[in-house]
């Protein structure tokens, strides 16, 4: 496509290239259980796409296939990168190191250069707000510091998409919003990629440029909704509250009709 | 709630907590030591009353004389079983953590091998050990290897557990990070199963004891040479039964011995991530 062809309006918001695409991709379980229907869902570059839905809706399975760690057994998973990290609800760290050796875990299992790998451990540290707690055990520190450390590792490997299974779901509400965040401001220096899972409706809203309602029996795709004020690389840039208090509400709409 | 009286009289005051260090550890020595004291001043009571005969149950006076003029004697048999139980208890350690991990490596291993470990923790010890005097002759290697033998089990069985039962997600993430099954084991799992290796550590403490004394009682050395084993039997067929009681009275400081080796170990390397480790406060 050459710049002669895009449309007038699609050139204040250039049509994002997808980093990962899901094509038909069908999860049925060995026992024979239907996890996830066929969805069609696309990842663009450099957006949050977030996942709502119920519990058992397949939404972790989905965030596994884009992870490779398991394949769709119908359809399939186009992702045009593999530098991904994976953030889990708990923050899943090595209780016998420090902070750290935690932050430069996966780097280091990944065989990063050592000098590369501090230079980027504390840039991570510094943007999460760890800084002084280099030297500290994960017990030491509370739930939501712990959490900090699980999100630094996570940029420190350098992906480019970021897989987040509710990361931050077992945290206060205050934690949450600060942690929200920071995803955001880690977003918006690293142009990250991100599939982010949440059950909360208000963290979807402000975290996603796309939200993808998922429904249960099987697992399948409601529909992908664009948010009508999605976060800015500009950080300053004022959000249109009313349209996004809209949003939510259709969001919850459409959860609705699957209880219904 | 009811009437203003009652609802002031509920009122809880919780004041910051101060515990002095000495106060504390008055609390943690003071009852059993009162205990010890107790029991000590009733069993010198019931030989007195009932006049109880010295080589059925000797009195806290005739021990505390049997302390004074047989420990220098018991210096030697102490040593020697607290070497091989020792020894026991090191070999049990290596050969149990390596057994654990080659089985958590490949499952057909632990399918292969298993059975077998289950099936030398039920042979009655005291019928194995002369077996072993058969085959290596009597003396401190067969103890030892008693001892070894007994306190294997516990070690490969514990830190098989442990190393099967690491966090899933932690496992995933050297997955996905590339990590070979080898730096899994290593660096993931090992260290993950360290609390569940000490705790079979400190059975295998006490077990190895065991051994090194069953195997003193049939290998039948003496000149000191035999161990607290050849003690206890000595004694017991003279009917020396002071000397029988600080012979069971060192075997059991014996195991102590060890055990707070294991008990140091565990806080030392705990002390910092591990809830185990942790005072009861925090």
């Amino acid at each position: 496509m050459t710049h002669a062809d895009i449309p007038v309006r699609a050139a204040a918001r250039p049509a994002p290239r997808p980093l990962a695409e899901f094509i038909k991709a069908e999860k049925v379980f060995g026992n024979g259980f239907r996890a996830l229907a066929p969805i069609d869902l696309v990842l663009p570059a450099a957006e949050i796409t977030v996942l709502v839905g119920p519990s058992g809706c397949g939404k972790t399975t989905l965030l596994r296939m884009a992870a490779g760690l398991t394949a769709p057994t119908g359809g399939r998973l186009v992702r045009h990168t593999d530098r991904m990290s994976y953030v889990f609800q708990d923050p899943t760290l090595l209780a016998w190191r420090t902070v750290q050796a935690n932050v430069e875990l996966v780097a280091k299992l990944q065989k990063v250069p050592r000098e590369l790998r501090r230079e980027r451990a504390s840039r991570a540290i510094d943007m999460t707000g760890l800084a002084g707690f280099e030297k500290s055990y994960p017990r030491e520190l509370s739930g939501g510091m712990r959490m900090r450390v699980s999100l630094a590792r996570a940029v420190t490997s350098d992906p480019e998409l970021l897989l987040m299974d509710e990361p931050f779901a077992a945290l206060d509400e205050f934690t949450r919003d600060k942690m929200g965040s920071e995803l955001l401001h880690m977003w918006r220096v690293r142009g990250l990629t991100v599939m982010f899972i949440t059950h909360s409706i208000p963290e979807a809203v402000r975290l996603g440029h796309q939200i993808a309602v998922l429904g249960t029996r099987p697992g399948h795709l409601i529909g992908v909704v664009r948010s009508p004020s999605p976060p800015s690389p500009d950080p300053d840039a004022e959000r249109d509250e009313a349209a996004l208090h809209e949003f939510a509400l259709h969001i919850t709409g459409q959860l609705g009709g699957v209880r219904a | 709630m009811t009437a203003a009286g009652t609802a002031e009289s509920a009122v809880t005051e919780v004041r910051a907590a101060r515990r002095p260090r000495g106060k504390k550890l008055a609390g943690v020595v003071l009852p059993p030591a009162a205990a010890l004291v107790t029991g000590v001043v009733l069993w010198e009571l019931i030989t007195v009353i009932w006049s109880v005969p010295g080589y059925l149950m000797p009195s806290p006076l005739t021990m505390a004389r049997t302390v004074k003029d047989d420990l220098p004697a018991m210096w030697t048999p102490t040593l020697v079983t607290l070497r091989e139980s020792y020894l026991g208890f090191v070999i049990a350690g290596a050969a149990g953590v390596l057994c654990a991990l080659v089985m958590a490596r490949w499952r057909l291993f632990e399918r292969g091998l298993f059975p077998y470990l289950v099936i030398v923790q039920t042979l009655p010890i005291v019928a194995i050990a002369p077996l072993f005097v058969v085959w290596l002759g009597a003396g401190p290697l067969t103890n030892t290897l008693v001892g070894a033998m007994i306190a294997l089990f516990p070690v490969a069985a514990s830190t098989l557990s442990g190393l099967k039962s690491t966090d899933r997600n932690l496992v995933q993430l050297y997955t996905m990070a590339g990590a070979p099954p080898r730096v899994q084991l290593l660096s993931l799992r090992l260290p993950a199963a360290l609390p569940a290796i000490l705790t079979g550590l400190r059975v295998a403490a006490g077990a190895s004891v065991i051994g090194a004394i069953v195997g003193e009682f049939v290998a039948g050395v003496g000149g000191g040479q035999g161990g607290l084993g050849y003690v206890i039997t000595e004694s017991a067929v003279q009917l020396q039964t002071p000397q029988l009681f600080l012979a069971v009275l060192l075997a059991s400081v014996v195991s102590l011995v060890l055990f707070t080796m294991v008990v140091i170990a565990e806080r030392r390397l705990l002390r910092r991530w591990h809830e185990s480790a942790l005072p009861a406060d925090e």
